[in-house]
């Protein structure tokens, strides 16, 4: 050593920081260090309560115009987008035979009124020759029998006129049943609205039940929402919601719970809601992805605290309280509303002003020394 | 020198052949040598004529081949060589001051002379004092906490001296004490050895050829071809 | 008798101290070595522990969901709620992406549970659970994400509403939790290009293409972009029953894989890092190897430096065991300096290792003693270099 001054300084301050650094490495980083945390009261304070569900813009009512037989489209007379007024043709399809069969079910009863005739001529012949024999039967000039035997021409003669009259009245009806199903070619609108779907072409041969287009009405549009079962306790109509569109993330639109579906998707676990626009906003698609927060009801004095102070223990949600000597202790709670902000009104268990843990940097255990910190 | 007196060291017929067979060198062919307490004696030859060996026998590190060793009237040699026999005789009976003053680095000054009586298992207090009493003795007790390579080569040399002095040994070897130093500061080390000699009625055997001193000794032994001869 | 070793280590405090920087460097490396082993074991038991589950479910055969995959119908969960000593049972899907983060690729796990239910993120360091049932996602600190900002999974964009730790994989990836029905549609759901192509491709077969059935075609392409799977179900067993008879059970009765939690992790723990466990393990005892050569080395060069001395302190007596003693105590003492500057070097520098590291104080503990056989063996050689210097060669030359 050169100078004994350098020697007695530097060696201890040495030592020292090496010694402090490996002190400081074995309280602070080890086992032995406490566990950080960060606390919060427990207070009293409003939660409202709100389930949020995922859903598709579709129109409340949806029309697929068809064709009640099958047949060919003809004629497409409106395309997608295109407003309609009720009654409107839409589109026509191709008669075939039709036109054919009508008119000869026309003929058929012009033939019919022809067979009338002849059967009211047969009968007014029959009731003459009826007539004139039971005169003669009377001054006894022809036998009874002849006369039995006109009289029976006579009913015979007036039951084939009732039967042309029939064939007449049949063949009639035919027609007008050909004429109706001609009339039903033509596709009209049930109800105002706006094209939805073009599904069919002039010329596409489609059977009964197929569409050809689909007509939707815009003001009844709503959200159709699926919300998890777990969420769905104190739904009711009439709860007011805020709708998201995907289309439009940061604009949030108002609506109305209107229906509760009684059935819930087995599968999925979800209920099925209605939610109303109020107002319908314009241009709307139909299939859009919204989002849909519902509120459900709330507390305006509720012992409230974070969700993530949450524990969960052998199955047992709980959170861990700190003691007034700074130890920690797990205490099963029981938890009422949970609120989309995250949270949680608490029913038993904890009492206002009680100090408990929110987060941790690793797992706490009763026995922990723990060190409370402003953020982890 | 007086036959009557116990001599400190004596030596009889020492010889010591390095080697077997035809190879075989004769370092020392019977050397005698006798040594009063309290007395100095000079040790001068020329290199290659055995005053190496023979300082090593008297160091007791190196065995002779035949001959007897006494120290005090003790015979050292004719037993059977023990090892631990020689290193407490080394530590406890014989002072060693060398041509370089051979301190240990890492010890101050006061523990570097303490350190025998340490080994000779003294507690560190009393190894201590005794350690200042000689250094204080010798003139460099103001130096008693510093590191040795702080020292003059004077300085060194007389904590060398106190080292050897500690255990009280009855005898001390000196090898070139003189060597590195002026002729004003050779003759320094001189009179303080002779001034030891008398004080501890230590013997010693200076072994040196440095012509500044040769004249200040009562008597030398010249060793020449592995014999001495009385001056 | 004053401490030689004490005063020599004083005396030459410089080289000893830059010597037991250098060792403790390489103490270091060992130490975060051991670490990263332990870290590796850690993530996957931490994958495990993170489950909070008793029994793992999953598809017959397999040995998922971690090792291998697995796909279940998800309603398989509620036949097993119905089984005797079942407290919980839950859903879960697990799959790997890569998500952007800034501009930069991230390799993710993503992680479908349900809220509350086993399989959720276990706590939280900042932020809060997750509320609703869509589009919320909570992700591990290691993923980089703040609260607040979107991640894209697929084609939806979910906002990071809490931050968790230590919740990675078993290959160290950070996890993102999301809700399990947004998780399930995402592991399956294809980009938007093939679903368009498929459901041409679906269009042109005739088979489903029937004009005189109309919605069939819609039906069968429905069902081809929906799914209802899941990876695994986690159970936890009721307080007081076995989880490996309540794992039979299922095996048997309901046809599925069943494991408990001893089985995953033989699977997930011992198979998946055996090799890398053998890996280390080699380099471990390379480094130590090292390790006791250069301490060795120097031990030695110090002891040839000391050379006279030693032979002035065997000629004024000193004790040969005294004085393989004073280089054992130099040996053991330059360990000591390293493993005190490798000990806290390794966990200064920890925390920069993109995969965790685990520096456990049993491995400390097992450090030191290796440290203190290395020292003691290293000194041998230089222990009997001292022991055959000759007193002699003190005079004379």
């Amino acid at each position: 050593m050169k100078s004994p001054l350098l020697k007695k300084i530097l060696l201890p301050l040495i030592g020292v920081v090496m010694l402090g650094g490996f002190a400081w490495v074995v309280t602070q980083q080890g086992p032995m260090a406490a566990t950080k945390i960060t606390v919060t009261l427990v207070t009293k304070q409003a939660i409202s309560a709100s389930v949020f569900g995922i859903g598709t813009v579709e129109a409340r009512y949806n029309y697929r115009i068809g064709p009640t037989a099958a047949g060919r489209v003809k004629q497409v007379l409106v395309d997608v987008g295109d407003s309609v007024q009720a009654g409107q043709t839409l589109a026509v399809m191709d008669a075939v035979d039709l036109d054919a069969r009508i008119q000869a079910a026309g003929w058929a009863a012009e033939r019919a009124t022809a067979s009338i005739a002849t059967a009211a001529a047969t009968l007014k012949l029959a009731q003459t020759e009826n007539r004139r024999t039971t005169s003669l039967v009377a001054r006894a000039l022809v036998s009874q029998s002849s006369a039995d035997t006109s009289q029976q021409q006579a009913a015979i003669a007036q039951a084939a006129l009732e039967v042309a009259k029939k064939e007449q009245q049949r063949l009639q009806a035919e027609q007008q049943a050909l004429r109706q199903q001609q009339a039903s070619l033509t596709l009209t609108a049930p109800v105002a609205g706006m094209i939805t779907s073009r599904d069919a072409e002039p010329g596409t041969t489609l059977v009964a039940g197929q569409a050809v287009l689909t007509l939707a009405d815009p003001q009844s549009y709503w959200v159709k929402a699926r919300i998890d079962q777990s969420q769905a306790l104190g739904l009711q109509a009439g709860q007011t919601a805020s709708i998201t569109l995907r289309s439009a993330p940061h604009q949030v639109l108002s609506g109305k719970l209107v229906r509760i579906e009684p059935l819930s998707d087995s599968v999925t676990e979800e209920r099925i809601v209605g939610i109303a626009f109020t107002p319908v906003p314009a241009a709307l698609s139909s299939g859009e992805l919204a989002e849909v927060t519902l509120q459900t009801g709330q507390k305006a004095d509720a012992l409230v605290i974070p969700n993530a102070a949450i524990q969960q223990q052998a199955g047992q949600p709980g959170v861990w309280k700190i003691n007034p000597d700074n130890s920690p202790q797990f205490t099963p709670v029981q938890t009422g509303i949970h609120s989309l902000d995250g949270q949680v009104e608490i029913l038993s268990g904890l009492q206002a002003d009680d100090t408990i843990v929110v987060y941790t940097s690793k797992a706490l255990r009763a026995d922990s020394k723990v060190k409370v910190v402003e953020q982890l | 020198m007086a036959d009557n007196t116990t001599p400190a060291i004596e030596l009889r017929g020492l010889r010591k052949r390095y080697g077997s067979g035809d190879t075989a060198v004769d370092a020392l062919k019977g050397v005698d040598m006798r040594i009063a307490p309290g007395e100095v004696v000079g040790l001068v030859g020329p290199s290659g004529s055995g005053k190496s060996t023979l300082l090593k026998c008297l160091g007791a590190v190196i065995d002779p081949t035949a001959g007897q060793m006494l120290l005090g009237g003790e015979a050292i040699f004719d037993e059977v060589w023990k090892v631990k026999d020689l290193r407490t005789l080394r530590r406890d009976r014989i002072g060693f001051v060398f041509q370089a003053p051979y301190l240990i680095p890492f010890l101050d000054v006061t523990d570097n002379v303490a350190l025998l009586p340490m080994l000779a298992g003294k507690s560190n207090k009393d190894a201590r004092r005794r350690a200042l009493e000689l250094l204080e003795a010798l003139d460099v007790a103001h130096r008693a906490k510093a590191s040795p390579s702080l020292l003059s080569g004077g300085e060194q040399q007389r904590v060398s001296i106190a080292r050897a002095l500690a255990n009280n040994p009855p005898i001390i070897l000196a090898d070139e004490p003189t060597a590195p130093l002026d002729s004003e500061r050779a003759l320094g080390v001189v009179k303080i050895l002779n001034d030891m000699a008398q004080q501890h009625q230590t013997a010693i055997i200076v072994v040196t050829h440095d012509e500044k001193i040769i004249p200040t000794f009562k008597r030398i032994y010249h060793i020449r071809d592995g014999k001495t001869y009385e001056e | 008798m004053i401490s030689l070793a004490a005063r020599d280590i004083a005396h030459s405090w410089s080289k000893y101290v830059f010597t037991g920087i250098g060792l403790g460097l390489l103490i270091g490396v060992t130490l975060s070595m051991a670490g990263i082993f332990r870290g590796m074991v850690d993530d996957a038991q931490v994958l495990l522990r993170n489950s909070q589950a008793d029994v793992w479910v999953v598809q017959k055969d397999t040995q998922g969901p971690y090792a291998e995959s697995s796909s279940l119908p998800d309603d398989v969960y509620r036949s097993i709620l119905g089984m005797p000593g079942v407290q919980q049972a839950a859903n879960v899907t697990y799959f790997t992406m890569q998500v952007q983060h800034q501009g930069k690729d991230i390799r993710v796990m993503v992680v479908g549970f349900k809220p509350g239910q086993p399989g959720a993120p276990p706590s939280l360091v900042a932020g809060r659970h997750v509320t609703r049932s869509h589009y919320e996602a909570v992700a591990d600190v290691k993923a980089g994400f703040k609260l607040g900002e979107k991640i894209r999974i697929r084609r939806n964009e979910y906002t990071i509403v809490g931050l968790s730790q230590r919740t990675v994989s078993s290959g160290g990836d950070p996890m993102v939790f999301i809700p399990l029905a947004d998780a399930q549609a995402a592991q399956f759901q294809k980009d938007n290009d093939a679903i368009v192509s498929g459901r041409e491709r679906t269009a042109a077969n005739p088979a489903f293409n029937r004009p005189n059935v109309p919605g069939l075609l819609e039906a069968v392409q429905m069902s081809q972009t929906t799914s209802h799977n899941v990876n695994a179900v986690l159970v936890q067993v009721r307080p007081g029953w076995d989880a490996a008879q309540v794992a039979a059970d299922i095996q048997r009765w309901k046809h599925l894989q069943a494991y408990t939690y001893a089985d995953m992790e033989e699977i997930s723990v011992k198979k998946l890092i055996a090799t890398s466990a053998k890996q280390i393990g080699l380099f471990l005892v390379i480094l130590t190897i090292v390790s006791t050569a250069i301490v060795s080395f120097i031990i030695y060069t110090m002891t040839l430096g000391k050379i006279r001395e030693i032979a002035v302190l065997k000629l004024i007596g000193t004790r040969n065991s005294t004085i393989a003693w004073m280089i054992l105590q130099e040996s053991i003492g330059l360990g000591l300096v390293g493993f005190i500057i490798g000990k806290t070097v390794s966990t200064l520098w920890a925390p920069a290792f993109p995969k965790y590291v685990l520096l456990l104080p049993l491995d400390a503990v097992l450090g030191l003693l290796v440290i203190v056989v290395v020292c003691t063996l290293a000194s041998v050689m230089a222990i009997r270099a001292a022991l055959k210097v000759d007193p002699a060669e003190a005079i004379g030359g």
